[in-house]
């Protein structure tokens, strides 16, 4: 019915104890999964080939990543940002990454075979990673790889970015691509990290109106979020008409996160997760690949994506989280977590300046509107 | 950032025989609005796109055909800019103006132009905008040592600073609103942590909820 991805290898993807994008998170979710909703016997995948890696990114590269795995001096891995606050340098390197893309690519390959129609590979996502140079907590592109592999195949792909970041590196991999839809929600570039992402990015070429970026205010909640989501989504899907749908699930839009500023609820995802499930079920006969992204919070990253695990398996969500889980990862999970899975209505409140927030999403999304329609009829 | 360093070059240039409807050509195969008239090898003048719209109207009195000389619609005489002189002042000469090129001259020799887009590159340059970077703004108190505290703090960091630009904010001895982009996703947690030593943060903002 659906395939989990994973291995414990992923944990080896560690940028040290300072780093907001630690493995922590999946051991922790890992154990909470298993906890909830019975053993999880997920499917290990190989890692990644260094060829599969050179599909999507450059040689010379890939060699300072490879040279920096084996912890060979390189002065010049700034100019292919290695070594950066964001991106550090570790033994390894190369091997984690390629582990992560390995599943991710493993995801696409099932879809392609037909044994599986929904795949959540657990890890991944690492949208920002660039041709020829390591981005934003990424250092391989798996889901370009992927979006590739199934491009290779044949198959028209919709890529669905729900990060709090607008997904720079797989549109600017696949811009000028027109078998390769692109559909980023993120938080507006006006601060926030990387920049990108605005609704005059549609695409080159041949594949202009294949890029569409949702650009939301700072503060956005649910309601802004869903109606923004309706409006472009159904509509791109249904004039496109991909065989397959693959979704960065970064949990980072969530209203804790420390990074960023959208407001989502654990309630915001679980809608949002049936409704991909939906649009899978009818553009893309169900076909899907979900991986994981973004998420700097320990008890929220936990809770939203137990919550996509148990949605995309069809479980039935437990009120509670429970209690040995609870003991078990206390020190890292903090005060805030609380007794349930879902976001107790009160710890989210009602944001000030909320009219015209919504008037300026509305105002965005109908000007990408404007801009695609004669594209894409 | 020096004009030699932004303006386009080899130059596109027509003598002064030339005809508008060649000079019409030009424009449109180029994809450019600005040619530079010579006379002998030296400049006399410039024609705009403007000029030839202007000048050939059927709605001008005595429109000029496709066959007059480009002389009779160019614009003279031109002010030119020099390859050494900063980006800031030859956009300052533009705008005062109210031209949208600059020839420019190395001594008598035309070197290159420099037009309204190539002042925008310069400002995407400056800005920073093109590489993946968080955006923060700070107000700094507008005394020395203040714009060196910042970034101070941002090198005990290792945080690389891929631009940095400053204005003055409203009224007499205000802040110094200073627009700054890191090559960083950490942005949030950094403006936290300049406000947690005393820095005034204005983008981001302060999360409007407990964190
Ligand atoms: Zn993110």
């Amino acid at each position: 019915m659906a395939a989990l991805i994973y291995r414990p290898e992923y944990a080896g993807y560690d940028f040290g104890p300072e780093h907001p994008f630690t493995p922590a998170r999946l051991a922790m979710l890992l154990d909470l999964l298993q906890s909830l909703g019975g053993p999880v016997s997920p499917i290990a995948a190989p890692a990644a080939t260094r060829e599969e890696i050179l599909s999507i990114h450059d040689e010379a590269y890939v060699a300072t990543v490879e040279a920096l795995d084996r912890g060979e001096a390189r002065p010049e891995a700034d100019q292919f940002g290695l070594g950066t606050p964001d991106n550090p340098i570790f033994p390894g390197m190369d091997r984690a990454a390629r582990w992560l893309v390995g599943g991710t690519l493993h995801g696409a390959r099932l879809l392609m075979a037909a044994s599986e129609r929904r795949v959540l590979q657990l890890g991944g996502g690492l949208h920002h990673a660039q041709r020829g140079r390591a981005e934003g907590f990424c250092l391989y592109n798996d889901l370009a790889v992927a979006i590739q592999a199934l491009v290779d195949h044949g198959y028209r792909v919709a890529y669905l970015d729900i990060d709090l970041h607008h997904g720079d590196g797989v549109q600017n991999l696949f811009y000028d691509n027109e078998r390769v839809l692109t559909l980023s929600f993120h938080e507006s570039g006006h601060y926030l990290y990387p920049g990108t992402g605005h609704i005059q990015e549609l695409g080159g070429g041949t594949a202009r109106g294949l890029s569409v970026n949702v650009p939301l205010e700072p503060f956005t909640g649910a309601e802004d979020y869903l109606e923004a989501f309706e409006a472009v989504v159904p509509r791109a899907l249904d004039w496109f008409s991909p065989h397959v749908l693959v979704v960065q699930a970064g949990a980072d839009a969530h209203f804790d996160d420390p990074l960023g500023d959208l407001a989502l609820t654990t309630q915001t995802f679980q809608t949002l997760y049936r409704r991909i499930l939906e649009l899978a079920d009818t553009h893309t006969q169900g076909r899907v690949l979900f991986t994981l992204g973004g998420g700097y919070e320990a008890q929220v990253v936990a809770r939203v994506w137990a919550l996509l695990y148990l949605t995309v398996m069809e479980l039935p969500v437990p009120q509670k989280l429970p209690p040995d889980w609870l003991e078990r990862w206390r020190t890292v999970l903090g005060p805030a977590v609380g007794q349930n899975l879902h976001d107790s209505e009160q710890t989210f409140p009602e944001l000030g300046g909320r009219e015209a927030r919504t008037r300026r999403n509305r105002d965005v999304v109908a000007r990408l509107l404007d801009s695609l329609c004669p594209l894409w009829f | 950032m020096l004009v030699k360093d932004i303006m386009r070059s080899p130059v596109t240039v027509i003598p002064t025989g030339t005809t508008l409807g060649e000079a019409f050509g030009l424009f449109q195969s180029r994809g450019i609005r600005h040619l530079p008239v010579v006379d002998q090898g030296r400049l006399v003048g410039v024609l705009t796109d403007r000029d030839l719209r202007a000048t050939t109207s059927n709605l001008s009195g005595t429109p000029h055909t496709a066959g007059d000389p480009v002389s009779t619609a160019m614009t003279s005489p031109v002010l030119t800019a020099d390859p050494l002189d900063p980006v800031e002042d030859a956009a300052r000469i533009m705008r005062a103006h109210k031209i949208g090129c600059l020839p420019v001259m190395d001594g008598a020799e035309l070197v290159g132009i420099l037009t309204g887009m190539d002042i925008l590159d310069a400002l995407i340059l400056l800005t920073g905008v093109t590489k993946p970077s968080s955006r923060l703004e700070v107000a700094l108190a507008d005394q020395p040592g203040e714009l060196a505290r910042l970034t101070a703090f941002l090198a005990s960091r290792n945080i690389n600073i891929h631009s940095i630009l400053t204005c003055p904010g409203p009224g007499p001895g205000g802040a110094l609103r200073t627009v700054l982009r890191v090559d960083s996703n950490q942005g949030r947690p950094l403006a936290e942590a300049l406000r947690a030593v005393d820095f005034e943060i204005l983008w981001p903002p302060p999360k409007p909820w407990p964190n």
